[in-house]
């Protein structure tokens, strides 16, 4: 019963809208546990629940559903960030009906991600892409302040963009194929490679998901989005909306339908090494703490691309694996980010200093999670990174190779300066009064940090039994 | 049984120093005691073995050397030499060091290098023998570095000096070892020439190092000042002598062939002669009774690698008969400075003077062996010292002129310092000076003794110690005990003595004091200016490498900023600069993400169309 992963989130979407007393107020622990059942679902691997192929819903709509092990790296990382999100937002939106609305905004992306994971259809994943910005947009303007409204404008106008370029490459194929189906488009795209129809057909589509992951140039949207965005929000999108929706659906498109032609795999080196250096160099210079770790996600989308663009299956191992640990990490970093909007006040960290003495666990966490994205060993972040770069050089990318080892230098450098300037050192006058976060962020934050210590330190022992990873590389 | 005998001089030494080391302080006398009873369960049992013939021999480290250690005739004779200077040595020290600092550290080093002394002559491979040979120099350093303040410096400056030759020493004992196949050194017999000589040469630097020759000896005059005496009339008059000295001969007559013929030869006795001369005019220019003696130290082993250099067997055993003179009589000089440095508190000879009533014992015991060293028949020092006139003679009379000339500088320098320090007037402040205690003047009486022996009594050291090293074969039949054949040398000797006596007669006169007795000399025109060249340290090449370190250091620290530059300003300057236009870019106005976005997606659909 796949379709359990859109079906539930909707019943419980109407659940929390239906008008009895007290609906509202179970959202949370609903929605909260809709997450931990898909944490379950994929961890425990139930062999009655994924074993069961009849599917009435999608034989009802005759859709095909299919689940592969990239899926569950998906479905596990939306289960993940989405209940952290979930519980930031609890703590750091003041606001009730802003609780609310969040939760139901947060149920209805999470259809379109859950959808998005399971879908074969060109045409259904552009209804479900348009689904999950949808809510996000509002999301991100959530509590109606000025820039996050500005930011969500933004994210708004050039999302138009990218449905446009999307809907017209879907009308090509259509016209092509006669048929929207992966196996249909696949098969008449091998078919009638040479046709100049055909490639830009394919090269329309893959500016769209270029334009929801951020990848430079098509990334100007994403830093006002985020740092604009509610802290809650901005984990949402740097940890899954942009990722399930830009990063997983090219995965996807170029693995399943469009296959690795060296012209697409030119452009997404390209395109990753580009995000990668100037994701990096653009962060250096940040004031914002939430507007650095933007761009550090710009940097680190590059990764997850570059391997992608290589095509062997160690890169796309080392692809999926950096997704899943990026979006924790990242998540781990916006909480810490959370954190700090709650207790100062503000995220600009030129008005912060010496913190780890006031806040021990923020302070920790961050440290764990930066040395984990900047490729520091034994961390999570240092497998992900070395999966890819060894597979960029065994293929012969020498010159990929260095650069994705290289920019972990810029990596560290940014996070090196933040964490000098917000953690390290004397507390800064005035922050005497600051104290550490509740004990849910804390718990939160905590629970992060050992997942990213936990996979690091046992990457070497899953390497060889987890079959996830192992038969990633189908 | 009698195999793990040989090990006995090297473990004895070696468990009481670790005891005297872990020793209290407050058990002082306990150290000295444990030092003497060591040192003369050493000279016992090295006594004992005096005649044997023991082999030793194991697998070592596992790759497939051996440990072995090798007792006969030549070891056991340097080994009993060594183990009776580390007991008399010893003795003179329990009064001597009595109220010194580091006195544990002090017997701890001692008895390290006898124990590292007795495991390099013992040794049988050459990887055993550089293990006791680098073991001495740590214990080397040890020993400076308790002396006074400024001990420090020179400890550095002697550790550098000796490790650098002991790495070349290093790199010729793996030469050899490539050459012949083996480490065992009773079983190496190379040719020279080539390769041969490369590594003859490597050797023989270790060797005439720790001999003390020029060029590698300006730590002994720096270390004579600054390093306890006991430890300057063991090791570098007496130990390193005789170490050197018994290596250098070693790989002369046992490891290679050198014969008289080849170049190495001549570059030897080059070194030799050079050594004498250099050294002695330098040691007769001294002001200081200690530094006096330590450059003659260094002038001395110049007879010797002179003598074994000739590669004649008069010459080797005049080479050989003068080292085991030149322990003897240049330990004793060292203990009658001691004496004085003890009784007076001082060695510099402008303070001292008329000591001769004061120490009458101390002054005999300098007159004794200040004649021995200088040449004068017939004691010790002449013998040899003709012998290897009488080698240097038959390979080139320009050896013989600087060896004779080196005994005339020799001559006057020692009645300079006779007459500086014990004749004369006596200074106000050493009205009161007494004696030496006896357990001082008892090693000196006895080696002053020895050298009278060694003597009169010739034929006992050159027939029962030295002639056997050479061997019947390289002897063919004769025997060079007794007084020397050859008389018109020992006239010419005489004559040379002679012209010393009136020599300095005609300087005390000229200037009306002992100390002065050399002036006409030392000011003398041209001599002066290279004079006060040398004691500003021009011709050290220490201090000339230590400058060139210094300037290499400059420029390897001037390139190293400059890397650093490019890192640290360079790298991030270009990072940073970068990031601004980047953030530049990043303007907040939303069409131009738009036209990006767009120029992206023409991009893409250019590459992909083309």
């Amino acid at each position: 019963m796949l379709s359990l992963f859109i079906l539930l989130p909707f019943f419980c979407l109407i659940a929390v809208n239906l008008p009895v007393k007290g609906a509202r107020r179970l959202a949370f622990w609903l929605t909260a546990s809709l997450f931990v059942l898909q944490i379950l679902a994929v961890l425990l691997h139930p062999s009655v629940f994924w074993g069961m192929k009849e599917d009435l819903f999608a034989n009802f709509f005759a859709i095909n559903f299919s689940v592969n092990n990239l899926s569950l790296v998906i479905f596990l990382t939306i289960g993940i960030v989405g209940l952290v999100s979930l519980i930031i937002g609890k703590y750091t939106l003041a606001n009730r009906p802003d609780r609310f609305h969040f939760t139901n905004l947060l149920l209805t992306a999470l259809i379109g991600m859950n959808a998005l994971a399971l879908l074969t259809d060109l045409f259904s994943m552009y209804v479900f892409i348009e689904v999950t910005a949808l809510s996000s947009f509002i999301l991100i303007a959530v509590q109606r302040e000025k820039t996050a409204l500005e930011g969500a404008f933004k994210y708004l106008i050039i999302s138009t963009i990218a449905s446009a370029l999307m809907l017209s490459s879907v009308a090509l194929i259509l016209l092509v194929s006669g048929s929207t189906s992966f196996d249909v488009v696949s098969a008449a795209l091998k078919a009638s490679s040479g046709s100049v129809f055909v490639k830009l057909a394919v090269a329309l589509f893959l500016c769209g998901p270029f334009i929801k992951s951020g990848l430079v140039p098509f990334h100007g949207w994403l830093p006002d989005a985020y740092s604009a965005a509610p802290s809650a929000v901005s984990v949402l999108l740097a940890g899954i909306i942009t990722k399930v929706s830009g990063v997983y659906v090219l995965m996807k498109l170029v693995m399943s339908v469009f296959g690795f032609t060296p012209v697409i795999r030119d452009i997404l080196m390209f395109a990753g090494a580009l995000s990668i250096v100037f994701g990096a160099l653009a962060a250096i210079g940040q004031k914002d703490f939430k507007r650095m770790l933007a761009y550090s996600s710009i940097s680190q989308v590059g990764y997850i691309i570059i391997g992608l663009g290589c095509g062997t299956k160690l890169a796309i191992a080392g692809a999926a694996l950096h997704f899943f640990n990026h979006a924790v990490f990242k998540s781990l970093l916006f909480t810490n980010a959370a954190v700090m909007e709650q207790k100062l006040g503000t995220v600009d960290m030129d008005k912060m200093g010496g913190l780890t003495s006031r806040m021990p666990f923020t302070g920790m966490t961050s440290l764990i999670a930066f040395l984990s994205t900047a490729g520091i060993p034994p961390l999570s972040g240092f497998w992900s990174k070395l999966l890819i770069v060894v597979a960029l050089w065994t293929s012969g990318m020498h010159g990929y190779a260095a650069i994705a080892l290289l920019a972990s230098v810029l990596t560290l450098a940014y996070f090196l300066s933040m964490q000098r300037r917000v953690f390290f050192g004397k507390l800064r006058p005035g922050l005497e009064a600051v104290q550490e976060a509740g004990t849910g962020l804390v718990i939160t934050q905590v629970a992060l940090a050992l997942v990213i210590l936990g996979v690091g330190l046992g990457f070497p022992f899953m390497l060889k039994t987890l079959a996830p990873l192992k038969n990633i590389l189908w | 049984m009698t195999q793990n005998l040989l090990f006995l001089p090297i473990i004895i030494p070696l468990a009481a120093a670790i005891i005297c080391i872990l020793t209290p302080r407050n058990l002082r006398p306990a150290q000295a005691m444990i030092a003497l009873a060591a040192t003369l369960i050493n000279l016992l049992i090295s006594a004992a073995l005096w005649g044997r013939q023991i082999s030793f021999s194991a697998p070592w480290l596992g790759i497939g050397f051996e440990f072995s250690l090798r007792l006969y005739h030549f070891s056991a004779f340097i080994m009993l030499s060594v183990a009776s200077f580390g007991f008399l040595v010893t003795l003179y020290s329990t009064v001597f060091m009595r109220d010194r600092n580091s006195l544990g550290q002090f017997y701890a080093y001692f008895l390290l290098t006898l124990s590292f002394a007795a495991g390099a002559v013992l040794a049988d491979n050459l990887l055993v023998l550089l293990l006791f040979w680098e073991g001495l120099l740590l214990a080397l350093f040890g020993m400076i570095i308790i002396g006074n303040k400024s001990a420090f410096k020179t400890a550095t400056k002697a550790f550098i000096i000796v490790g650098i030759t002991d790495l070349c020493m290093m790199t010729g004992i793996a030469l050899t070892g490539k050459l012949a196949g083996t480490l065992t050194m009773s079983q190496i017999n190379l040719p020279l020439g080539g390769l041969g000589s490369v590594a003859f040469i490597l050797l023989m630097i270790g060797a005439i190092s720790k001999g003390g020759a020029m060029p590698f000896h300006t730590w002994i005059p720096d270390a004579a000042v600054d390093a306890p005496l006991p430890f300057m009339a063991l090791v570098p008059a007496a130990l390193e002598k005789l170490l050197g000295i018994y290596f250098l001969t070693r790989i002369s007559l046992d490891l290679f062939q050198l014969n008289p013929g080849s170049w190495v030869s001549v570059l030897l006795m080059t070194i030799g002669a050079v050594t004498i001369i250099l050294a002695v005019m330098m040691a007769l220019v001294q002001k200081d009774y200690k530094r006096l003696l330590s450059y003659h130290a260094i002038s001395q082993v110049g007879y010797m690698i002179l003598g074994i250099g000739t590669a004649v067997p008069a010459g080797i055993i005049g080479g050989l008969f003068h080292m085991i003179n030149n322990a003897l009589y240049k330990s004793c000089l060292f203990l009658t400075g001691g004496s004085v440095e003890k009784q007076a508190g001082t060695t510099n000879l402008e303070e001292l003077g008329g000591l001769r009533s004061r120490m009458p014992v101390t002054f005999a015991c300098f007159v004794i062996t200040a004649l021995a060293i200088s040449g004068v028949p017939p004691f010790n020092g002449f013998f040899s010292r003709e012998l290897v006139y009488d080698g240097a003679l038959s390979r080139g009379c320009i050896f013989y002129v600087a060896a004779v000339a080196g005994s005339f500088f020799t001559a006057a320098s020692f009645l300079k310092l006779g007459h500086a320090a014990f004749l004369g007037k006596i200074n106000d402040k050493n009205k009161g000076v007494k004696e030496a205690s006896f357990a001082m003047l008892f090693p000196m009486m006895v080696i002053a003794l020895i050298c009278v022996l060694f003597g009169l009594y010739n034929y006992l050291p050159i027939n029962k110690l030295i002639q056997p090293v050479l061997g019947e074969a390289r002897l063919e039949g004769h025997d060079y005990s007794g007084f020397p054949h050859n008389i018109t040398l020992v006239l010419v000797t005489v004559i040379v003595l002679i012209g010393a006596l009136a020599n300095h007669i005609f300087g005390v006169k000229r200037t009306g004091a002992g100390l002065k007795a050399v002036d006409h000399i030392h000011y003398a025109p041209g001599l002066s200016q290279i004079y006060s060249m040398a004691e500003k340290r021009y011709f050290d090449p220490y201090e000339i490498g230590m400058k060139f370190a210094q300037f290499a250091a400059r420029i390897i620290w001037r390139i190293d900023r400059a890397i650093d530059w490019v890192y640290d300003s360079l790298l991030t300057g270009a990072a940073h600069a970068f990031s601004k236009v980047i953030r530049g870019m990043h303007t907040g106005y939303y069409p131009v993400y738009i036209a990006w976005s767009i120029l992206g997606t023409a991009a893409v659909l250019l590459f992909a169309l083309k």
